[in-house]
């Protein structure tokens, strides 16, 4: 029985729901010696933003308990390079491709996806929105709704994409600013972006993190993603993606019955380049074992 | 530690690493990276070689693993080493845990009979910790030993035992590789700066990929614009004089 694994993210048409990261597949190629890149769903790029990015200064990742920290502060080639010199091979495969965007103003989110809307071979947008805002004093975009709102409508004012904002988990309910961000426009949404902690040398005693805190990711953060997954599944109607910490099926499987119309797989890449790929099977296997033909008839099943 | 690998791995070029870990643990989490310390043939299979101290969650799981278990390994990976032109003189330097990828390219160039004649100058803390020494005399011409404690060979950094002898080698068709910790390479970036293209070094840095999408291993380089490099990808190994070892 061939399953039917066809998902809509809001306009945004999966063949699966299995996407990449961003931030853990680069721009797609560097993953094509490992995995036929057409079994994805998507394909979500490193984050771009209106000027090539240099980052953080190294060391920028450490192990921890598992899972890992990372500081490497958004390092990408700039929109307009990725236009010119990434996206066309990325136009070669039949993944839909996801562009991140970031910006440190909302007019900076706004100019960068201006400049996409003219790009040939994108198939959405990800807005993240963990960033600081520089003209409000740094005060995150995702930490309050206000903002988060505002920097939502802007960039659905200027792109004819569907618009999925990414969400971060470092605030005290993260329902309100997904429900913000839905009435502001968004057609859908992903969660979470890292968690924020820190790790300490103590032979050295200095942080291991040049950048002395960086991003959570892995299989320890994986219950508070599925909470938060959970959570704004049940405040908002527009589709959730969730991640964090996805590792294999099984983990994917719970985000999908926890609601989640999709998910994307991260640090997992690092450890096992073609996981997003055996996350693929493994959902299909599921989903034929359970003798269910279509897997929205597994999504959102949760009994409680 | 020897590892039974598939042939893909037999076009391994020294200077080569790979990522390493054990199937379904997740501690140590990462794949720990290992430059190779030997490919070879042996009857109808290929072996792979790393060289390490345990030193940490990653490296004491490695040590506890007998014969039987299975590894995940993947690579090669990252660029190597440019073989030097025959027939000269070949100096490697290695600090530390820094000879596994000098060992392997001294491996390579006498079984090409290459004809070059191999001099190695192996530095460490103190005498147990001269690592990888019995193969290396059954390779160079010369090995020159120093420990920082004095308790074999030179008293001092394996810098300043290179230095003293440095006069030997202002030849072109000499050809230096090092590897070793960052101060060493910084101090053999000075002695080298006016011969460009002399000596290739290996770099490590902490990695969690290894295959060049998390840009977590980045080093900056003396270019212009200061671009940041990838160990895992541009490197590990590198023109001495191309990094920057400010930072």
């Amino acid at each position: 029985m061939k399953v039917k694994m066809g998902v809509d993210i809001g306009g945004l048409t999966l063949k699966n729901p299995v996407m990449s990261a961003s931030g853990t597949f680069g721009y797609g190629e560097e993953y094509a010696g490992y995995l036929d890149l057409n079994r994805l769903g998507a394909i979500v790029v490193k984050g771009l933003s209106l000027s090539p990015r240099e980052g953080n200064p190294p060391p920028r990742v450490v192990e921890t308990a598992s899972g890992m920290l990372n500081a490497v502060g958004l390092q990408n080639v700039g929109v307009e390079e990725f236009i010119d010199k990434k996206l066309p091979y990325l136009r070669t495969i039949e993944t839909a491709v996801v562009a991140n965007i970031f910006g440190e103003s909302v007019d900076e989110y706004v100019k960068v996806a201006e400049i996409l809307e003219g790009a040939e071979g994108l198939d959405a947008l990800e807005v993240n929105i963990s960033c600081p805002n520089v003209k409000k004093g740094g005060i995150t975009f995702g930490s309050d709704p206000i903002l988060a709102g505002e920097v939502t409508r802007a960039v659905k004012g200027v792109s004819r994409l569907p618009v999925i904002v990414k969400l971060t988990p470092n605030v005290t309910d993260i329902t309100k600013i997904a429900a913000s961000v839905e009435d502001a426009g968004a057609d859908a949404l992903s969660l979470i972006n890292t968690l924020t902690g820190m790790s300490i040398d103590i032979e050295k005693r200095v942080p291991h993190l040049r950048n002395i805190t960086g991003g959570l990711s892995g299989p320890a953060i994986k219950p508070v993603a599925l909470r938060m997954v959970w959570e704004t599944v049940g405040a908002v109607s527009i589709p959730v993606i969730g991640v964090g910490g996805i590792m294999n099926a099984s983990d994917a499987l719970e985000f999908l019955i926890a609601g989640a119309r999709a998910v994307q797989v991260g640090t997992a890449n690092f450890i096992n380049p073609s996981a997003a790929a055996d996350i693929v099977d493994g959902i299909e296997r599921y989903l034929s074992d359970t003798n269910l033909d279509d897997i929205n008839g597994l999504i959102g099943t949760l009994r409680v | 530690m020897t590892v039974k690998v598939p042939p893909s791995f037999e076009k391994a070029i020294p200077g080569q690493f790979v990522m390493v870990r054990q199937e379904g643990n997740t501690t140590p989490f990462l794949s720990r990276p290992f430059s190779i310390y030997s490919v070879y043939p042996h009857g109808d299979e290929i072996f792979l070689e790393i060289f390490y101290k345990a030193v940490g969650k990653g490296t004491e799981a490695l040590s506890r693993l007998r014969e039987g278990n299975f590894l995940n390994i993947l690579g090669p990976l990252g660029r190597g080493f440019d073989l030097p032109p025959s027939f000269g003189k070949i100096v490697l330097i290695a600090g530390g845990i820094g000879i596994p990828p000098l060992s392997f390219l001294a491996q390579r160039c006498s079984e090409e009979n290459h004809g070059a004649e191999i001099v190695c100058y192996l530095g460490a803390a103190n005498a147990e910790m001269l690592a990888g020494l019995d193969r290396l005399k059954g390779i160079c011409s010369a090995v020159e030993i120093s420990t920082d404690d004095g308790s074999r060979g030179y008293h001092g950094p394996v810098t300043k035992l290179f230095q003293r002898d440095m006069g030997r080698y202002a030849g072109d068709d000499v050809r230096i590789y090092a590897c070793g910790p960052r101060p060493m390479l910084k101090a053999l970036q000075g002695f080298l700066k006016d011969r460009p293209g002399v000596c290739q070094i290996s770099l490590e840095e902490r990695m969690a990929c290894g295959i060049g999408a998390c840009l977590g291993c980045v080093v900056r380089t003396r270019s212009d614009g200061g671009e940041l490099v990838r160990v895992c990808k541009e490197g590990p190994v590198f023109d001495i004089g191309d990094i920057d070892f400010e930072e």
